[in-house]
């Protein structure tokens, strides 16, 4: 039988329940609601942010060439530090750790932070550190990774190095807050969102920690670097830039210079070099503030394969070469490349423009009767001359005088080669519009009347106001050889971009490459380079460059090599500046990296001769 | 038994009173839950969506209850509980979730939720018990059926519900004319069990810690709710634009719902919550008293125990009171069982008020 007394006594029973809970909320939410926000408002959560580990960098042959360790560092939690029990931690810390300061122990104790970083730990016991976290409970350990670049120097410009983040990179990179690092330069910087990982997190509540997310580590990179090759190129780089300084009176000191090694058939950069360079190993320890500038001062941040401007001089004739060939345009009444001009060593112009009159060639006595060929092999700037009058008397001030100038964009000049670093620059290939704007914004540095034949004259063996970069060049013999600009890059998984296809002919790579050869043949500009290597050079091929400097500043030299004729595998560009006469200098650095790409044995880099 | 004309809004007859607190209870867990979300997009994830979408399945499945008879309630109430039984034991097979076996996973046939059997098997027993009890006498294989049931929930284990439904047991026995001596007899009977469950080590480690915890007084999530009740003052902080930092309670959308509840709607939010709750007691109690069905008394009274007994063991737990449980507040916690069951809660006393012909 249903018992509806004993119902009702239930309810009451709630109802006693009830009454009482409501008195405990009013309470809370009456009496005690004041001392509950002074709570609250010292119960602010808090984050501290733990580096994620970054991708490892391997080199070609898998060789890791920068790596991540984990060390452990010991922290303290500020928020369990009490007027009672610092005296403590202070003691125990002067007793464990004994190298750090009085200075360094204050400093630690007088911290805002949650976690105050006190030292790291690897090099100490595990039953010290042990000791340290049962029996204090203020500590922690937490494992932070360290950056170590093997190699050093060796690849300072291309994986570039890290530093602590500014205002713009934590707007731009979403893991720089956390990491409280960023890739500054180089690979570290371009690749900064893959290699660099997501940061682990510790959620405070107090002085507790109530939520923890472990870092998640970067991916690893793989490069289309070679060590050994870059060991070379560096060597071979700074002998030859040493031997500049020991063969010519310069007022500077000469110690820039930049090398890269380029695989022809896949874009891929197997070397590139630029020196002075720097220890990126230091950055991570912290550099010290004479240091820094020190190393500023000599330019050794900056990666001169892709931030050196330079004009290219003789070894951008190819551009002129290749255009010979296709539009048949060569020097005034011939018809063919086998037709020959004969080379008085200087040249005079009716210009009527105001233009230079006498054009002297860098071989006063000249070269007598060049063809094309010739011209390449002597590099003889009357011929090329020739093909600019040609080209200037034709087209001049029409529409079509700027043919030069697109046949040189064609093969990547003045725009990026898109190489997967960052901080790339384009240079100058200057014509007839830029010149009027520069009337504008740069007054002074060009004359009134603008362009002129002159300048024609100038740009087609690389001198005037043109500059380039030392990647755009040997990406752009690159181009002459494949018929495709491809992005030049370094990790072997970048996604490789088309920058633009040319028209080449079987024909006329197997010309240019046979024209190249002669260069480093009897009789060529960079022979007395080369002539170590003996019957060797005829499967060998490249070309000089010697570009002159505005001002006291000594000629840059220029040398781009082809490791071989018959199989052309890489394209070998090398850069001394103000390193002089190109066949001197940078022809037998390029000379000792063939050496080393073919696996002859290596001979040191010695003065060849001045020519241009 | 008058036959009853079919309505989109279940049968004839329809109390608009318990429908309309079903909704309004409903519509306050959506502003609650509201507070406590940053975006409101329509997502699976987006705990808002998902209540709201719970809440109105939730309003099929009352007028989908209120379609069952009493009468044929009645009849399948031994079926229904063999086949709960049945469930609580196809758990044991299941793969444990955060170490204990307590809920099905409907992910692998493309549902994103989990259910948990216990949520209905509550009202089940509910039934059973009404249905027994209200018999002459009853058999002591029908009280050997609530042990086993009660034991499967244990197992899970379940400390919370365990306790819950013995506490509910226990009232509907003493709602009936059983002696108060045998009465008290049973329930140290049950008391001598759990210690001998307790040292047999039967019960988790974690259980074990949260009681401990409790005992010390230093139960975090706990302190924090009490925090969080606090801060709300007398008008809440959902109308001002409070300068006081949000206070974190884990699991705050779930057990801990009345937390944030009393902190957006302050004290008078509560009051208002509880006095709902206090009316719809009153209104049942009406019928309660009304009605000559034994068996209806004996399920009217059930189930308000039931509901009744779930909302005290949550506001003692989040106030710090006993130690964590895991009951959820009626209506008010985010979660698909959770409404479900309070909806069949609903449904059966709707019905009980059609066939009553009380409809407002």
């Amino acid at each position: 039988m249903f018992n509806q007394i004993r119902l009702k006594f239930t309810f009451i029973t709630f109802f006693i329940l009830l009454a009482f809970i409501l008195f405990d909320i009013f309470q809370l939410q009456t009496t005690e609601f004041q001392s509950t926000s002074e709570i609250i408002d010292q119960q602010n959560l808090d984050n501290f942010y733990i580096t994620a580990p970054r991708g490892e960098i391997f080199d070609a042959n898998g060789e890791k060439i920068a790596e991540t360790k984990l060390e452990p560092h010991l922290f303290i939690n500020m928020r369990k530090i009490t007027n009672e029990n610092s005296a403590s931690y202070t003691q125990i810390i002067q007793y464990n750790f004994p190298d750090l300061t009085t200075r360094e122990i204050n400093e630690i104790f007088e911290s805002k932070e949650i976690l105050q970083f006190v030292t790291n730990l690897s090099s100490i016991e595990y039953e010290v550190r042990n000791n340290l976290l049962t029996n204090f409970d203020a500590f922690l350990i937490i494992d932070l990774p360290i950056r170590n670049y093997i190699k050093n120097e060796l690849f300072a410009h291309t994986i570039g190095y890290l530093g602590i983040p500014n205002q713009d990179e934590f707007n731009i990179f979403q893991n720089a807050l956390g990491n409280n690092q960023v890739g500054k330069n180089g690979l570290e910087r371009y690749y900064e969102d893959y290699l660099s990982g997501i940061p682990g997190e510790l959620t405070f509540l107090g002085s507790e920690i109530i939520d923890s997310k472990q870092p998640i580590p970067g991916r690893d990179l793989f490069l289309s670097i070679d060590s050994s090759t870059q060991l070379v190129t560096k060597e071979s780089l700074q002998q030859g830039i040493d031997l500049a300084n020991k063969s010519f009176e310069s007022i500077n000191e000469i110690k820039r210079g930049a090398s890269v090694v380029l695989d022809i058939e896949t874009g891929n950069i197997i070397s590139m070099v630029s020196l002075p360079d720097f220890n990126p190993n230091k950055f991570v320890s912290g550099i010290s503030d004479f240091e820094y500038k020190q190393l500023d001062r000599d330019q050794a941040f900056n990666n001169f394969a892709i931030q050196g401007l330079y004009p290219p001089g003789s070894v951008f004739k190819v551009v002129a070469y290749w255009l010979a060939l296709s539009e048949n345009i060569f020097p005034e009444g011939l018809n063919n490349k086998d037709s020959k001009v004969d080379c008085e060593g200087s040249l005079s112009f009716g210009f009527d423009d105001g233009s230079q009159q006498v054009y002297n060639d860098w071989k006063l006595e000249g070269h007598g009767k060049v063809d094309l060929t010739d011209a390449i092999k002597q590099s003889c700037n009357v011929y090329f001359w020739d093909i600019a009058l040609n080209i200037w008397r034709n087209f001049g001030n029409t529409e079509g005088e700027s043919i030069l100038q697109e046949y040189s964009k064609e093969l990547g000049f003045s725009e990026k080669t898109n190489v997967d670093l960052p901080f790339e620059k384009v240079g100058i290939i200057p014509d007839r519009n830029l010149f009027e704007e520069w009337k504008i914004s740069r007054p002074g540095i060009v004359r009134e009347e603008g362009w002129l034949g002159g300048d024609l004259m100038n740009l087609i063996i690389g001198q005037g106001a043109i500059t380039t970069t030392p990647l755009q060049v040997a990406n752009a013999y690159r181009t002459l050889l494949t018929g495709e600009n491809l992005s030049p890059t370094l990790n072997i998984n970048a996604e490789k971009i088309t920058n633009n296809k040319i028209n080449v002919s079987e024909e006329f790579i197997s010309f240019l490459l046979k024209d190249l050869n002669t260069v480093t043949n009897k009789g060529g500009t960079a022979y007395v380079s080369f002539s170590i290597l003996g019957n060797k050079v005829n499967d060998i091929g490249g070309k000089t460059g010697t570009a002159q400097n505005a001002g006291d500043k000594n000629n840059t030299s220029w040398f781009v090599g082809v490791d071989s004729i018959s199989n052309p595998k890489y394209i070998i560009v090398t850069v001394v500046d103000e390193g002089g006469s190109g066949s001197a200098v940078s022809a037998p650095v390029s000379r000792r990296i063939i050496q080393h790409l073919r696996e002859y044995e290596l001979t040191p880099v010695e003065f060849g001769e001045i020519t241009e | 038994m008058i036959n009853r004309k079919i309505t989109i809004l279940g049968p004839e007859g329809t109390n608009l009173y318990i429908l309309l607190q079903f909704m309004l209870f409903s519509v306050i867990s959506w502003f609650t839950l509201f507070s406590s979300i940053e975006s409101i997009e329509f997502e699976t994830t987006n705990i808002l969506s998902r209540q709201i979408v719970f809440s109105l399945i939730g309003l099929i499945v009352f007028f989908l209850t209120t379609y069952l008879s009493i009468e044929n309630l009645y009849n399948l109430i031994y079926s229904f509980f063999i086949l709960s039984v049945s469930v609580l034991i196809g758990l044991l097979f299941t793969t444990p979730i955060l170490g204990v076996r307590r809920w099905y996973d409907l992910e692998p046939i493309g549902l994103p939720i989990f259910i948990q059997p216990s949520e209905f098997s509550k009202i089940i027993l509910v039934l059973f018990l009404a249905k027994i009890l209200s018999q002459k006498s009853y058999k002591l294989i029908a009280v050997l059926g609530v042990l086993i049931n009660l034991l499967l929930i244990f197992i899970q284990p379940d400390l919370g519900t365990t306790m819950l439904l013995l506490i509910v047991t226990s009232f509907m026995f003493f709602m009936s004319d059983i002696k108060l001596r045998s009465a008290v007899l049973g329930l140290l009977a049950f008391f001598l069990l759990f210690f001998i469950f307790l040292e047999m080590s039967f019960i988790g480690d974690y259980q074990i810690s949260r009681i401990i915890d409790f005992f010390s007084g230093d139960d975090f999530s706990q302190k924090q709710s009490r925090l969080s009740i606090s801060s709300g003052g007398l008008f809440g902080t959902y109308f001002t634009n409070s300068q006081i930092t949000e206070v974190f309670v884990p699991v705050q959308t779930t057990d801990f719902i009345f937390s944030l509840y009393s902190r957006n709607f302050g004290f008078l939010g509560g009051l208002f919550l509880l006095s709902l709750w206090i009316l719809f007691f009153f209104r049942v109690n009406r019928i309660i008293k009304l009605t000559q069905i034994e068996f209806e008394k004996y399920l009217l009274s059930g189930l308000l125990i039931l509901l009744g007994v779930q909302i005290f063991i949550n506001l003692l737990t989040i106030l710090g009171f006993i130690p964590l449980t895991g009951i959820p507040f009626p209506l008010l916690s985010l979660g698909g069982s959770s409404i479900f069951s309070t909806a069949i809660i609903f449904g059966l006393i709707n019905r009980v008020f059609i066939e009553n012909n009380i409809v407002v």
